[in-house]
Formats: C-alpha cells, structure tokens, sequence
C-alpha cells in the first residue's frame, strides 16, 4: 500500500503559501492612485517600523519595497493583490487582528483607498529590478575540478600492493597500510597484548570494559590462534544491542542531535528521543546505509509496507528537524532561510562531507561550488514544512513572546504512548476546556479596553503575556491526547507541502530582503555526473535522498567508510571527517579509502562488514608501542606505524565506571527525562521550575533527616545497630563483608532507586562521611543534607542517580549532563564527526570530587570486597576489572601500602572500607582507566 | 611542602615541568625514593605557559564588564544636546524622539560628557575612553552578544578572551586563565573556545540563571566539584599521590605520551585549584574599607559589587581574562525607572573596580572593558522605553594603555547611527588585541585547513585611542 493514501495520518499544515501572484495589468491610472494615496501613508505610517530605515524592523514586515510588501512578514503577506480581504495589511488598519498604526486608526477614507488599491491588483511601481547574480565559478571550473580533484571521482577498484614483508599482512588493508610503510623504510608495530586487544575491541564494539572473564578466555583463544579469537570475540559483540547503542552515538555526534532548540530560549524537543532509538536501531540492525541516509533525508516519501515501517521512516526525518533554532527569531522569513539552511548544511556535511552551506552569501571559497549549487538545494527544502514543536489544540496554537516561531508535530501512524504519557479524563478536558475559554475572553476583554484607552499599559501588556503563555500551557495538554482522552503519540520530522513544487529565490549576500532569480531545484554540480536530471513535477527531496544514498555521488561511502575508520583507528584516512573539500586534508591513503566504499558498496553497505573488515586486520592489532625513528619519519602517525592511544570519549568513561562498580542497568529506559517533561522551556538547567524543584527536593532531603534520626534514636536504644542492609556504614560501625562470591554476583547487588543510596558511597550517607572522618558519629547535618538537595535540583539534568546507559542521558543544548560535558561530549549545536579529547583540570575535579564518582567508586570497593577476602585478591581484581590486567608486583605493593597507610591515618572506626574506597577511586581517576591502548 | 609559587617565580618552565618536580620531591620524600626516572616533559608544550606578545603592549590582562541587554548611549555616555531640543518631534526613521531623562554633565579635567546615570563612574572620567560610534550587525540580543564575543554571530567561533588566553598563556599556574564569572545561562559558546583546544576556553566561575540565589555566598559551590565531600586535604593528596603514581608508571612504560602528561598535569592544577579558587572566592579577608568601595557590603550594589571585587581577585593572581556580566539593560519600557536600577547596581562597583585597580597599581596595564550588545534608539518606544539599536552606541575602555579623559567617533546629531570614525565590532576586537600587544592578523590558528582569526576579514586598529 503507498503511505499516501494512508488516512490515519494527520498533518497539519500551518503555513499556507501565499497565492501566485498573477500577471498585473497595470494601470498609468493605477500608478497614480498609489503615488498619491498610498505611498504618502506608507511613508508617513508605516515606514518608521517597517521599512529599511527603521532601527529595528518589526514583525519582520517591511512595507518599502513592493516585493517586501507582497512577502510579508512573520504573520504571512501583507498584501494579496486582488484579494483586500485576505491582505493583513488592511485588517491591520482596520484594527482587526492588528491594530495598526498603534496609536490611531487611520481616517475611514484612507482606509478605503487602501481596500481599493489592493482591489484593483495593488500596483505599485516600487519595484526593485530582480537582480540576476552570476556565478564567478564558471562550468568550466566545475568540470576541471570533477575531472581533476580526488573527491570528485568515483572510488576506483585497486589491485592490492605487493609488499616484501609477505608475512605479516592478513588483509587487504594490510597490504595497502605495509606498502606505505615499507616505501618510508617504516615497520608496523608488534600486536598488542590479549587483555590490551580484547579492551580495545570491547570498547570499540560495545562502549564498555570487558568482564574478567572475557579477558581470560580471549587470552586462552589467542594463544590458539589470534585470528580466530578476535573473530569470534566481534562475532558475538557484532549481535549484542549494546553494539548500537556505541555505534548510533557516534551518527548521534554528526547528526547534531539533541534535545531542545538551543539558544536563547530554549524549547524541549519531547519526542527527539524517537530519533535516537531509531538510530540505535538502525545500527543494531546493520541497516544498509544507503537506505539509512534515503529515509533520514526522504523517509515521508519513500514507500512503507506496513504501519510500523512508515512510522519508522516519518521518525528518521527527524534529523531534518533537530538542528539548533531561533524560535525568539521575529523575521518569518529569516527563520525559514535559517531552518532551510541548517537542513542543508547538515545534509551536505553529514553526508557529503562537503559543506555546500558556505555559499549562502556567495560563491563557496574554496570549492567550485556556486551559490546557485546552495539555492538549488534550497528550493528542494523550501518545499517541505519541518515539525519540531508542539501540535496545536483545537483553539489553536499560542505563540508566546519568547517562542515566536513554532510548530506543530507529526502523527505517528501507529500507537506508542509512553507509559507516564498522561490520561485526560473528561471532567479534566472540560475544566480545561473551561479555564482557557474563560483566559480566552479575559485577553479578549484586556484587549478591547486597551484599544480604548488607546495604548496598553505595562500592567495590561504583563497581564497579557501571562495569559497566553497559561492558554499555551492548558491547550499543550489538551492537544496531546485524543477525544477519549488517550494519550497520542508524535515525532518530529518533515511533511512534503501539497501545493506544486516551487523554488527559492537567491538571496543576495544572504540577505531575506534581497532576493534576486529563482534558482531551478537540483543537486551540486561538482558532484554530479552529467545525467542527473530533476522531474519538473517534483520537489526533488526524494530525488536527492536516492542521490546521496547511492554510489551514483562520489562521496557518501567514502564519508562513511572513513568515519568508521577513524573511530576504530583513532584518526581518518582522511583527518577532516567533515570536510572532504579542498580545503580539507587529502586522504593519507587514497586506494585503501576507495577499496574500502566499493566495499561497503558491494557488501549493500553494511556498515558491520566495514567494521569486521578492518578489525580484522592487523592494522587494527598493533600495539601503541612508540618508535622514536618512525615518529622521526612520521610524526602524525599518518601512515600508521603503530595504533593510536586514544582517550575514552565521555559515555564510554561514564558506562566502564557503572559496568566496573556492578551497577549498571543495561535496558534501555522508556523515551527520555526530556520526554516526562514535555514542551517547555529550559531555564537554568532545569525542566521545570528551579524553585518548585528545589522545594520537593528540600522535602525529600527532610524526610531522609527524620528517618535517619528515627533510626538512630532506635538503634541507640536497643543498642545494636540497625538491620537495615548496608547501613552500617552511616552508623559508625564495621560493613559486614559477605563471603566471597562469584563476578556474576555482582551484577545482581541491589538496584538503588531514588536519591538517596542505602548503601556505599550514597551522597547523602557516604560509608567515610565526614562524620566518620573526623570521629564525629552524627553523620551528616540537616544542613549538608539541604545543600546536597538544592544541588541535586540545580543539578537535574545531571542525572547523577541513574544507572542506565550514557547514550540515554538527557542531551539538552546548554545544559549537557556533567559527566558527558566534561569528558568532551560533542557540541550538539553543530555537526561533529570528531571530538575533542582534552585533559582538563576540570575533568581532575570531577574525578575527585564528584558525587557520581565516588559512589561508583563505593559501589566498586563493595563489590571487590564482597568478591574477594584478602587484600591481596582484591587488588588484583580490582586492576582487571578497571585496567583489564592484573597489578605489576610494584603496583600491588604500591596500592596495598597505600590502603594501608591511608587507613591508619583515618580515625573512622571502618578503616578497611575507606582505604578500599579511595584506592577505587584512584583507578577511576587514573590515566590508565581513560586511556585506550 | 614544596614551594610551587617561588619555583615559577624564578624559572621559565611550565606546569608539565613543575607536576613532575612537584609530585617527584614530595613523593620522593615521603617514600624515600627518588624520582629520576620520570621523564619531564618540554615545557614548551605546555599552552598555557605565559608567551611573549607579537610587540610590546601596556595591557597584561583584560577585565570586560560584559553590559547585557543593551544600554542607552544616549542616556550614558553619549551626550546628545540636539535630542533635547528635538525631544517629541519625528526622528528620521519614524517615531517620536525622546530626550534623555538623565542630565549630562562635564566631568573630571577632561570635561567628558557623562550622564548622572553614572556619578561615580563619572569620577574617573580622566581614566575613561569613549567610543561613540560603535557599530554591529545584529539587531538581536543572542545574535549581537555573540558577535561581540566571537565576531560573528552566524558560526560558533572561539571567544575574544579564549584567543586572547591562546595569544598571551596565563601568569597562574593554579588558576584557570580565562574566567567567566557568573555568565547567564545557555552562553557558553561566548566564552567557548570552539576550534581552539578546550584549554583555551573560560572557566565558568559561579552561576547564573534562578538557582544563583540558592547559592550565593557559598564559595565553595561556585566551581563544580571544587571540594571533595569527605576527604581531608591530606588524605586526598595522599589518593593523588597514588592516582600520579599509577600514572607515572605508565608514563614511564612508553616515552611519548602527551595525553598522560596532559592528565598529570590536570591533576596537579585541579588540587591547587582546590585551594587556589575557594580561597580566591572567599572575600571575607578583604578590609570593611575594600567592601564599600565596591559597594560589596550592602544594598543593591553588593552583587555586583563582589563580581567586580572577584574580577580584581583573579587579574591580582595572573589571571588573563575575566569577564564579569551585569544583565536587564534591555529597556522597551520602563527606560526611566528601570534604566536607573540597573545603574545603581552597578556605578558604584565599576567606579570601585578602577579605583581599587588604581591604588595596586595595577590599572596601568590591566585593560577594562565596558560596553553592552548594542545601544538604543534615540526615538521613543511607548512613551518611556527605547528600541535596540546596534548603528550606533558606546562602548568604553580604562586602563591598559588607552587614552584617559578621551572620546573616540560620534554619532548622528540624535545618535541613530555612528557617523564619524565607525568603530565596528571588528575594528573593536582589532584595537583590544593590539592593545594586548597581539596583532589581529597574526593571531591566527589553523583549523580545518584555513587560518583562522578573531576578525575574520576585517578589523582595523584604532590607533588613535592608544596612549
């Protein structure tokens, strides 16, 4: 069935086109009449705030310029020519749905030359001659550079090079990686070491540290035979659903996908999360990429056969609509340029890897890419309408002051409610229904009694934002369930408009008030072979999707291809993942680069077959071991003389501390915290009011006073301490150290709920409280207990309690979780194909002194301790669950002594656990522990 | 303990090179061993180390005072005579012109014009250098503060103080070098070091946004995770002891390891930091006669008051940038009332700023900055308010080898837009770099294959205010 005629789906279409404007016969007459009774008013009236001169143009409507005029501002076309009914022009001066001028109404006789004017087809002789911009990129620098720049012509199949060390190589790649090395007189590096290979392939694969014992049993199978058992070992990590949860964060970076518009008013994306699941999926899948990037681009185009594919495919053009926006913009039309040209600059640069966004204002610098390439791109996507707000209700929808610009959202096709989605009973949609017709009339009310009294005053303009923003509210809530009351189920992404495809008009320097000629839809030029042609009848964005998810470009698999390199190899073949233009780097080999897309092409782009083809390799095995002639020869390690040692990136850090410590959750949660909040405003860093969450958070911590007191007057009376488990710590006394049990066990250590940790390391009850330290047994005060609670509230976003996987955290723009912040989480404002990977003071801090670490770090030290008895065993595990190897004899020396003196010079009754706990810590903290060798 | 400050005092060396003598003396003293076979890496690659200026320069460092939402220059510092007389008639772009509700008066031997809005700001008008004809691109708050903190406002572009910090290193080896105190929520990328490595970025120092109430006063909640909860200071040296040993050995397994070295290092920094920034913070040492100054002590002057009395803290200690924020300029209504609460809060603070930097000595080659996004309209909005305005407004500068008593440019007879040697944003950022001994052509830093720099394309030095 074609998902068009489908009727479940309902989208709403919010803007409307203006109506073709016809051919004007105009009039000597005509003429006359606007020069002598229009432009004079438009000068006198109108041109203060709505023209060029004006300081600051409002409502984006500019009223000099008849093609200004016809445009309109953010509320849509001033004037229809023929039509003064539907002109906002006029009803603005009738004192309709404006009241324009503000201050007076225009004498009824003016107000009717107005109607006649615009009855008469509106002519105005103001016009500007449409500017025709020519490119100074000629097709004949176009066609050189496609003949002649490596990035332009398709990938070419290579033979193999011959090489004269016959024996190490074990692939293909290893034959084009020696090659190189061999024509600079350079060797490859020795394999790495088992328990440094299997860390580098778990955490390449999964995210997350091997267990013990995995190490051991790849180090058993590696002794066999190093082929088989690092094939085996990607085999079985390949099929795990951690694998897309690694590998769809990494699309997640360059897809710049995050949770809420950025900026300065920042509005939550709810449904952003569907994005991120699909994502995930899709790697867990091994989607073809081909069909991964035609449904991120065109998936509401393409055919579904079922209810939940097409739902899936509308969820993937969510990467259309997550970019980073200005929804305070006051100018429609530069909003829409804006939104056009994030999609485009997105598209091409994740893609591409070509940034075709540089030629809004002008021909591209460096590339041959003229800004007519960019506007043929931009008459694609003018034709589509992007979701990414909130739908309206049946009032409507409520564009407060600070969220100028919205939008509704699309429907999914089938039903998948969230559980905390919210019922409306309906005695609840009546009262609701109620109290915003009742704020309905009171705005009315405010209105007319401040349209006689001529101007609003301050207490009536406040009243007025005060009541929209509680209608948006009320009608947010009815607009998300059905008539039943049932909670519906939406995403983000793009809807086709359903009038005839149109195309954009150049703007000069970029400018919105500067348009110059239509520019036909099409693709870039440079990338193009001469047979690609657009179907005048179509907007062309499926057509550009089957363009970009195909080997009929030169550069999508090759984008690809390398960015999967670069994460398993720590840099890209070509080092600018994003741009591969000429003012990029030129791949360090370019054979190896073209063997691997014709690969990835043949293998119907399985990005998996990509990935087990170069771990296969022993490219892929050396070992980081420095060379200091090699580094003489080639200091950049541009030819790969050894493995890179790479930096953990954020989630990784966060995952291997709850994976080591035993507590972490790997199912997936439902949606996202972004999601239980709903459409709203983040406002210091918080979703939902700071002040409101600071309250229950100072209740709860009260609460968890009283209960403590309860329990230590109890334990005080009967003289023994409380049974509750693991409290013991809080109570001064010796933690009961069960007996030893296995690993797995520690996977099944109670799960903590809510803030406050019963056990190690809980931040309000820290088993070496200061209490402790200092030999004061009255643990911790109310006040620390408050402050730690207002902390939490101001830290919410932080999501310090949670034990689910990284990739699930909140990623709302400005208001990153800490702990992925501090370890150089991608800018999720901007395409990011390679991460930062700082060490930071900072980062020293937060490994320290942090709450989140040091009850990792407890429940570390709670798990070794329960595992192994004698100090000796839990040093050695404690080096195999964090570093993947057992201790060197210095280092067990070194870190017994170390427990042992740290213990003596606590006063605490409960030595042992802290010595443990701070020796955790010191390996969470370590170079070793971030650092991939 | 091992004297860190005399260390740096008398050697060029860097951090890497004083972490390794730091940690190896004191673990070697404390485990009897020594600590020759760790390699001490080139303080050259240390980027924060202090370096030499493109050419010798008065100002060392910069405190910018950071006026967001838009000031009135024609209610501050730009005096309009003609605005008066014409007060009510049409202004050339429509609406109603508005004449000041402030009096202007000459001030200090330079006889500046400066409003009453500013008394005591006007004290020091002989150290003040006007710009009257500042222009910018963005009519837009976020647009227009982006842009006077990175040049554009259209990509996200390192902050000035994170090339200036890239320019100049830092003089604190235990501070981070550009700070931003209190920035207002979800700007990061104005202090952001985008491109540039992320050690060049500001350090947010304190928050902004609602939950600042819930913390002030508390300085230690300033900088996230400055404390550890439970550890003595002892005890947690006694854990980065062994957290430096582990990585030292391995260091010590393969030469070449900048990454570790970087985390060595970071280690060392965050644990003076500990100290270094609670201390810094606290400004309960500072005399009754300091605190009054800056207005620090009571009243609606005592918020600002303290950023300002911080900022001096930090450039006292080596510091090379600090930004200090004061926000709610953006007057569409209420210009008379509001206009004054916003100056009330913070005259008496900057007035204290300069006088205090004056009395260390320190004014001479400490750059202070003043300035919002953009100005305001001369024509009124609703009776008493007044529109955004970024053709033309004011900015100043103090200290740091600018002319005193000085003014620069001027706007139309109303002050819609600057008319007489425009300063833009570009011209703006050259002057301040230049200022710094830094030349805005040549403080540039490769990133994606092309050389970028603050000022893009542009960007001309306005000799005429230095000194």
């Amino acid at each position: 069935m074609k998902h068009n005629i489908k009727p479940s789906i309902v989208t709403l279409l919010l803007v409307v086109l203006a109506p073709t404007v016809g051919a004007q016969e105009v009039t000597t007459d005509g003429m006359a009449f606007f020069e002598s009774k229009i432009r004079p008013v438009l000068v006198s009236e109108c041109y203060g705030c709505h023209s060029s001169q004006a300081g600051n143009i409002r409502g984006g409507l500019r009223l000099d310029t008849k093609e200004m005029t016809l445009q309109g501002g953010s509320s849509g076309p001033a004037v229809v020519p023929g039509d003064p009914d539907s002109s906002l022009l006029l009803s603005a001066i009738q004192h309709e749905d404006f009241v324009m001028p503000p201050k007076r109404r225009l004498p009824d006789d003016v107000v009717e030359d107005f109607r006649k004017w615009i009855g008469i087809g509106a002519p105005d002789p103001r016009e500007t001659a449409i500017a025709e911009i020519k490119s100074s990129i000629r097709e004949d620098d176009i066609r050189k550079a496609r003949e002649e720049f490596w990035a332009y012509q398709l990938p070419v199949h290579r033979n193999p090079p011959t090489v004269k060390d016959q024996a190490w190589p074990d692939t293909v790649i290893d034959h084009f990686i020696l090659a190189r090395l061999e024509a600079s007189n350079l060797a490859p590096a020795a394999d790495a070491l088992p328990h440094q290979l299997i860390r580098r392939i778990s955490f390449d694969l999964l995210g997350l540290p091997p267990s013990p014992d995995q190490i051991e049993s790849f180090s058993l199978a590696w002794k066999q035979s190093p082929r088989e058992a690092i094939d085996r070992t990607i085999e079985q990590m390949l099929e795990l659903p951690q694998f897309g949860e690694r590998w769809g964060r990494y699309w997640l970076d360059v897809a710049r996908y995050a949770e809420s518009t950025g900026r300065e008013v920042n509005m939550t994306f709810p449904h952003a999360w569907r994005y991120r699941d699909y994502v995930i999926e899709s790697f867990n899948q091994d989607k073809p990429y081909d069909q991964f990037v035609q449904e991120q681009i065109a998936g509401d185009l393409l055919p579904a056969e079922t209810d939940e594919q097409w739902a899936q495919k509308l969820v993937a053009t969510t990467f259309l609509a997550i970019g980073p926006k200005n929804v305070n913009e006051q100018s429609r039309l530069q909003f829409e340029a804006d939104l056009i040209d994030e999609q485009i600059d997105a598209t091409t640069r994740v893609f591409l890897g070509t940034s075709v966004a540089c030629a809004r204002c002008h021909d591209h610098k460096f590339d041959p890419i003229p800004q007519t390439d960019y506007y043929a791109l931009a008459s694609i996507f003018s034709n589509a309408t992007t979701y990414f707000g909130n739908p309206p209700s049946e009032y409507g929808s409520f564009p407060s002051a600070q969220v100028r610009r919205t939008s509704s959202l699309l429907r999914l096709p089938i039903n998948d409610p969230n559980p905390f989605d919210r019922q409306l009973d309906p005695e609840e949609q009546t009262r609701i229904r109620n109290e915003l017709e009742q704020k309905m009339r009171e705005l009315a009310d405010g209105r007319r009694q401040a349209a006689a009294s001529g101007n609003g005053a301050q207490a009536a303009i406040r009243n007025r934002i005060r009541l929209t923003n509680e209608m948006a509210q009320l009608s947010a809530r009815l607009a998300v369930v059905d008539e039943q009351g049932e909670p519906l189920s939406y995403c983000m992404g793009v809807q086709e408009r359903s009038t005839p495809p149109r195309n954009a008009r150049l703007l000069v320097r970029g400018e919105i008030d500067e348009p110059a000629q239509e520019v036909e839809r099409g693709f870039p030029q440079v990338l193009c072979r001469s047979d690609e042609s657009m179907d005048p009848a179509v907007s062309g964005r499926l057509e550009l999707a089957r363009w970009i998810g195909s080997d009929r470009n030169p550069l999508t698999a090759r984008v690809m291809v390398n960015r999967i390199w670069q994460q398993l190899l720590g840099q890209g073949l070509v080092a600018s993942t994003d741009n591969f233009g000429v003012s990029g780097q030129p791949p360090s080999h370019p054979e190896l680069l073209d063997h691997l897309s014709l690969q990835f092409v043949n293998s119907n782009w399985s990005v998996k077959s990509v990935i087990r083809e170069i771990m296969q390799s022993r490219v892929y095995r050396m070992s980081t071991e420095f060379d200091e002639t090699s580094h003489q020869v080639d200091p950049d390690n541009a030819l790969l003389w050894r493995a890179n040692p790479r930096r953990l990136d954020a989630e990784a850090v966060r995952d291997a501390m709850l994976t080591i410590s035993g507590e972490i959750d790997l199912q997936r949660p439902r949606a996202s915290e972004v999601a239980k909040a709903g459409y709203q405003r983040v406002v210091g860093g918080s979703l939902g009011d700071p002040r409101e969450l600071a309250r229950r958070a100072m209740e709860s911590a009260g609460e968890a006073m009283r209960e403590s007191m309860r329990e230590r007057i109890q334990s005080g009376r009967d003289g023994s301490r409380s049974d509750l488990p693991g409290r013991a710590g809080a109570q001064g006394s010796t933690v009961q150290r069960p007996a030893a049990r296995g690993l797995n066990d520690a996977n099944v250590l109670t799960r903590r709920e809510g803030g406050i940790a019963p056990r190690f390391g809980g931040p309000l009850r820290p088993p070496f409280g200061p209490g402790m330290l200092r030999g004061d047994a009255s643990g911790t005060s109310m006040d620390q207990a408050i402050r730690e609670a207002i902390r939490k509230a101001s830290s919410q976003l932080d999501m310090e309690d949670a034990k689910f996987r990284s990739v699930y955290l909140p990623i709302v723009r400005d208001n990153e979780p800490r702990v992925l912040d501090v370890f150089d989480l991608a800018d999720s404002s901007v395409v990011t194909g390679t991460r930062e990977s700082s060490n930071t003071a900072n980062q020293a801090l937060f490994m320290l002194n942090n709450p989140f670490v040091i009850q990792q770090s407890g429940a570390f030290a709670e798990r070794i301790a329960k595992t192994e008895a004698k100090v000796g065993d839990q040093i050695e595990l404690a080096f195999l669950l964090a570093f993947s190897r057992p201790p060197t004899s210095r280092e067990r020396s070194e870190a017994a002594s170390f427990m042992n003196r740290f213990d003596s010079q606590g006063r605490g009754s409960n030595p042992s656990v802290e010595g443990l706990v701070v020796f955790c810590q010191g390996l969470f903290a370590s170079a070793e522990f971030r650092y991939l060798d | 303990m091992y004297s860190r400050r005399l260390l740096l005092r008398s050697a060029s060396a860097g951090f890497g090179y004083l972490a390794f003598a730091g940690i190896s003396t004191a673990a070697s003293a404390r485990e009897g061993t020594t600590a020759q076979d760790a390699t001490i890496s080139d303080s050259s690659d240390n980027p924060l180390a202090p370096k030499e200026p493109h050419f010798s320069a008065r100002a060392k460092r910069v405190i910018f005072l950071c006026m967001q939402g838009g000031p009135s220059h024609v209610d501050t510092f730009d005096y309009k005579p003609q605005l008066t007389k014409d007060h009510g008639k049409r202004g050339k772009y429509g609406g109603s012109l508005l004449r000041s509700p402030w009096e202007f008066q000459q001030r200090g031997e330079s006889g500046l014009w400066i409003s009453d809005l500013f008394p005591e700001v006007s004290k020091h008008a002989d150290d003040l250098c006007l710009i009257r004809s500042m222009q910018c691109d963005q009519p837009v708050h976020p647009g227009a503060m982006t842009q006077m903190h990175t040049g554009t406002a259209q990509f996200i572009r390192p902050s000035l103080g994170a090339w200036t910090l890239y320019g100049l290193g830092t003089e604190n080896e235990s501070l981070p070098g550009f700070v931003s105190l209190s920035p207002p929520a979800g700007t990061a990328r104005n202090y952001g070091s985008s491109f540039l490595p992320a050690i060049f970025g500001g350090t947010k120092v304190g928050r902004g946004g609602p939950t600042a109430r819930f913390t002030r006063g508390g300085g230690d909640e300033s900088v996230p995770d400055i404390k550890n909860p439970h550890l003595t200071k002892e005890q947690q040296r006694r854990q980065i002891d062994f957290i430096q040993a582990l990585n030292r050995g391995k260091l010590k397994a393969q030469s070449n390891q900048p990454g570790v070295e970087g985390v060595i290092e970071s280690y060392e920094l965050a644990f003076r930091m500990q100290d270094a920034m609670p201390d810094l913070m606290d400004i309960s040492n500072e005399s009754e006669q300091t605190l009054a100054l800056y207005g620090a002590d009571a009243g609606v002057t005592e918020n600002f008051g303290k950023q300002c009395l911080l900022a001096r803290r930090f450039i006292e200690q080596g510091v090379r940038f600090v930004e200090v924020t004061h926000g709610n300029w953006d007057q569409h209504a209420n210009l008379s009332a509001d206009h004054q609460a916003r100056a009330d809060a913070c005259d008496k603070p900057i007035a204290g700023l300069i006088q205090d930097l004056k009395q260390r000595d320190l004014l001479k080659d400490t750059l202070v900055i003043w300035g919002g996004e953009f100005g305001r309209t001369p024509a009124a909005q609703g009776g008493d308010g007044r529109n955004h305005n970024n053709r033309g407004y004011t900015t100043w500068m103090a200290g740091g080898g600018v002319k005193g008593g000085f003014s620069y440019g001027a706007t139309d007879e109303h002050g819609y837009e600057a008319v007489e040697d425009k300063c833009h944003i570009h011209d703006w950022h050259a002057t301040i770099l230049h200022l710094l001994g830094l030349d805005h052509e040549r403080l540039t830093y490769r990133y994606a294959g092309r050389d970028f720099r603050l000022t893009d394309v542009h960007g001309n030095v306005i000799t005429d205010i230095v000194a």
